[in-house]
């Protein structure tokens, strides 16, 4: 595996002369953190620590925090152990279908450096090779405590700003997908269309396309286009409509 | 229609004949918007009894929505639906002939002056039914004959009754009937209650005898089954209306007790007409078959109409009377809609479709409102009159009948979303891909429709001016209307208000989402299915066994005790017949003189 060290660039701020120009921001950005759907990708062990963290004893949602059942809908990816090769594709496939601004928490040691299954040739041992984990809650397993300590720490980082791994996914997409394709091989790919998404966030720099996303380009079958046509009436004879 | 329907132009002829007929109904309007009764200059002796043909406020709604159903049917099949009905051999002609027939033989059954002439056209109506019924052949066949040998039984019942009433009084006609009302003794009016009603009720479809209904409708090729759902089956509770309320009267029905109960008739009624919508609207939820869960429900609204009638009182009634121009506009858009999604993907399975929404979004939309109106939910006519039926039952204070009401539009409401869930939305089958929306001599009835229910959804007051002259034509009381609903010391109904507070509700949805930023259109293969990697030919479009949870629930309730009971009443008569058969075939006919000599000894003596 290639080790390339990950340096989390400071985003570019863009000085405004007005002093009230930050006030929105602010608010957008405390309101983001006080709301939060989490989609808990539940791997291993470390799920077993949700549900009093979640429940009337910690109970999570007083900050805000509350389960969401499709990606579309959540701003939290909760990874809660190891990831089997076979897993990653699942939740690398969930994360991209997510909406931005998301945010990745990575619980438990296995998701740090592979924990207890560092010898295995079926774990990814670092997750943030091929996601930008915002956040890791280290243990074998935390403690509900642990976890909500977390997601506090994840709310001031939102707050401040800070919290930006999505960002960085579109910035240096080649990088993560040439991760992506070293475990999964040359032909890996997910429906979601990353670099437009990039260009559509406005966050598509030099390190968005490189090699590997040209190979994946090479390699991509995209899905049958979704034609919505439109026509009452028409000819009667055409194929697939005739038979009653 | 005999004539011209040869010809290819034959529906839209008959469509042209149909909306003529309507206008003289408008014409008609105005005088019995007076309170008048137009008598037709047509009178038949028969056998000395005066046989006579007649329109007030109660024949002319059922009519206008006769027409009006009529209308829209023939309209349906005058273009595409029928080239390609023809084309498949099926007879078009006999289609077209049948609709005509059924329209003009229910219109002679709504004119009718007397009970000899009620039973005529009620005969004619039988006859009619099954011809259209039988055009498709096959599994219709079955139906329709299951459907007359109903109807016969019923028919029978009536005859019965009529004879009853005809030898107290002397004649057939309304007024005698009403004056020798009072001289019958209770068990005598037991009887005719018994004897009218089984009979009306087979028509009607009312619990125990539902069953030939749902078959026999949906069976019955597109435009016929939509007007069969419409309004066919209201004939049965017109007859109701007549006999029960008009001739016998409510307060008649009160006084019939019901020995070692503490109900009375009328109360029987009203339990006949909530079973029969609890019970035909979980059928429904089960089909699996487009047609035929339109069909069940038509079983089941039936008891709203009848629940509402039969409550008596001006909100109640006015529910009852509106429920049938409504929901003859529900089913008659969502019949529709269902054979349009048949013309063009061949079939009506539940599990065989999905997703057709994107193709056919303007028969989605005519479901939708359909559905939005026969669960009665606002801003859909559905919801006007099922509410006038709550509310008077909250008013009459009937908490279990209004329970029992609840629990029927819960079914409802499930059953419907799972009709336009598993047709329109989710995934799009590989083999529909190329599918259209449906033509334009279909899709108008369906637009025509779908704005009349929103229309008198909105604007309820449009339909109720008519349910008033029907209230003070039969003797119940008048529900006092405005544009919007009606006005009660008790709670009044708005639906100006009620629509515009949704659609302002609406609105502000429609602000947050189009003010909220850029949005993203993703393909519907990009789709979360708990991280798998979709392609067309994965089917993750739940439809199979749907409300799984729910129907383990409620399975054990499904005994199929009516089925049963049918049957076994089938192989009784079989036994009987075969018995009868053994005494023909005795070879002992000395014996059979004897008796007979013995029997007209006794007679001549006595």
């Amino acid at each position: 595996m290639k080790e390339i060290d990950n340096p989390i660039e400071a985003p570019v701020d863009q000085s405004r002369t007005n002093p009230l120009a930050r006030v929105f921001d602010e608010l957008v950005r405390f309101c983001r953190s006080r709301s939060m759907f989490m989609l808990h990708y539940c791997t291993g062990c470390g799920a077993i620590e949700l549900p009093p963290a979640m429940t009337s004893r910690f109970d999570m949602e007083r900050l805000g925090i509350q389960p969401m059942v499709t990606p579309r809908q959540a701003d939290i990816l909760l990874i809660t152990g190891y990831v089997s090769i076979k897993t990653l594709k699942r939740v690398i496939l969930t994360y991209e279908q997510m909406g931005s601004p998301k945010y990745v928490i990575g619980i438990c040691s296995c998701t740090v450096n592979g924990g207890m299954y560092w010898q295995s040739y079926a774990t990814a041992k670092q997750l943030d090779q091929y996601l930008p984990v915002d956040l890791y809650i280290a243990g074998c397993m935390p403690r509900p405590e642990a976890v909500l300590e977390g997601m506090r720490k994840l709310m001031d980082r939102i707050r401040s700003g800070e919290a930006d791994g999505w960002k960085d996914y579109y910035r240096r997409y080649d990088w993560y997908l040439g991760n992506q394709q070293h475990l999964f091989g040359d032909d890996w790919q997910t429906p979601a269309d990353v670099i437009g998404e990039a260009s559509h966030y406005d966050l598509a720099e030099p390190g968005t396309e490189g090699e590997h996303t040209r190979l994946l380009q090479q390699c991509q079958k995209p899905l049958e286009p979704q034609q919505t046509f439109f026509q009452i009436g028409g000819s009667l004879e055409k194929k697939g409509e005739s038979h009653e | 229609m005999l004539v011209l329907g040869r010809f290819s132009y034959a529906g839209k002829v008959a469509t042209v004949f149909y909306g003529g007929q309507l206008l003289f109904l408008a014409k008609m309007a105005d005088r019995i918007a007076d309170g008048a009764i137009v008598t037709f200059s047509l009178q038949v002796e028969l056998f000395g009894l005066q046989m006579s043909w007649r329109f007030d406020a109660l024949s002319w709604f059922f009519a206008v929505i006769t027409l009006g159903a009529g209308l829209l049917s023939s309209w349906y099949a005058s273009g595409k639906w029928g080239e390609r009905f023809r084309r498949r051999g099926g007879n078009l002609w006999l289609l077209h002939v049948a609709l005509a027939a059924n329209v003009f033989s229910m219109l002679i059954l709504l004119g009718s002056g007397d009970l000899l002439a009620l039973f005529i056209g009620w005969e004619l109506v039988s006859w009619a039914s099954f011809l259209l019924m039988t055009v498709a052949g096959g599994r219709a066949i079955q139906a329709a004959m299951r459907y007359i040998t109903y109807a016969m039984s019923g028919a029978m019942a009536i005859l019965a009754g009529i004879v009853l009433l005809w030898s107290h009084a002397g004649g057939l006609q309304y007024a005698q009937i009403i004056d020798v009302m009072p001289q019958l003794s209770q068990a005598q009016v037991w009887l005719l209650v018994a004897l009218f009603g089984s009979g009306f009720a087979v028509k009607m479809g009312l619990l125990p005898l539902h069953l030939w209904q749902a078959a026999a409708y949906a069976e019955t090729p597109g435009p016929g089954a939509a007007f069969f759902g419409a309004i066919s089956a209201r004939m049965g509770l017109y007859a109701i209306i007549l006999v029960l309320v008009q001739l016998i009267g409510l307060a008649r029905l009160s006084e019939l007790t019901i020995p070692f109960t503490f109900l009375d008739m009328r109360d029987l009624w009203a339990w006949i007409a909530v079973l029969t919508i609890i019970l035909p609207t979980y059928t429904a939820l089960r089909q699996t078959d487009a047609r035929y869960l339109l069909a069940w429900h038509g079983i089941g609204q039936g008891g709203y109409m009848l629940l509402g009638v039969v409550l008596g009182d001006a909100l109640g009634s006015a529910g009852g009377l509106l429920h049938v121009f409504n929901y003859a506009t529900n089913q008659a858009v969502l019949f529709f809609a269902v054979f349009a999604v048949m013309f063009r993907t061949g079939t009506a399975d539940l599990n065989k479709l999905g997703g057709l929404i994107t193709r056919m979004p303007i028969s989605f939309f005519a479901m939708l409102v359909g559905i939005i109106g026969l669960a009665g939910l606002p801003p859909m006519n559905g919801f006007v009159s099922k509410w006038f039926v709550y509310r008077s039952l909250m008013i009459e204070g009937e908490p279990l009948l209004f329970l029992g009401a609840i629990i029927g539009t819960l079914g409802t409401i499930l059953s419907v979303y799972k009709l336009i869930h598993n047709t329109f939305l989710g995934q799009l089958r590989v083999e529909h891909v190329e599918v259209r929306e449906a033509p334009w001599s279909m899709v108008a009835p369906m637009i025509i429709l779908m704005l009349l229910i929103f229309a008198t959804g909105v604007a309820p007051g449009l339909v109720l001016d008519w349910v008033a002259l029907v209230q003070s034509a039969v003797g119940l009381p008048v529900v006092e209307n405005t544009l919007g609903g009606v006005e009660l010391a008790s709670g009044s109904l708005d639906m100006l208000w009620v629509v515009g507070v949704l659609f302002a509700g609406f609105g502000i949805g429609a602000l947050l989402f189009y003010s909220g930023g850029r949005t993203r259109q993703v393909h519907q293969l990009d789709n979360y299915a708990g991280g798998h990697f979709l392609t067309a030919e994965t089917r993750y479009h739940y439809s199979d066994n749907f409300y799984a949870g729910l129907m383990h629930l409620i399975r054990p309730w499904y005994r199929g005790s009516f089925v049963w009971l049918e049957s076994t009443l089938g192989s009784l008569l079989g036994i009987a017949a075969s018995l009868m058969q053994r005494l023909y075939g005795a070879r002992h006919p000395s014996i059979y003189l004897l008796v007979t000599v013995v029997a007209t000894l006794t007679w001549v003596l006595l």
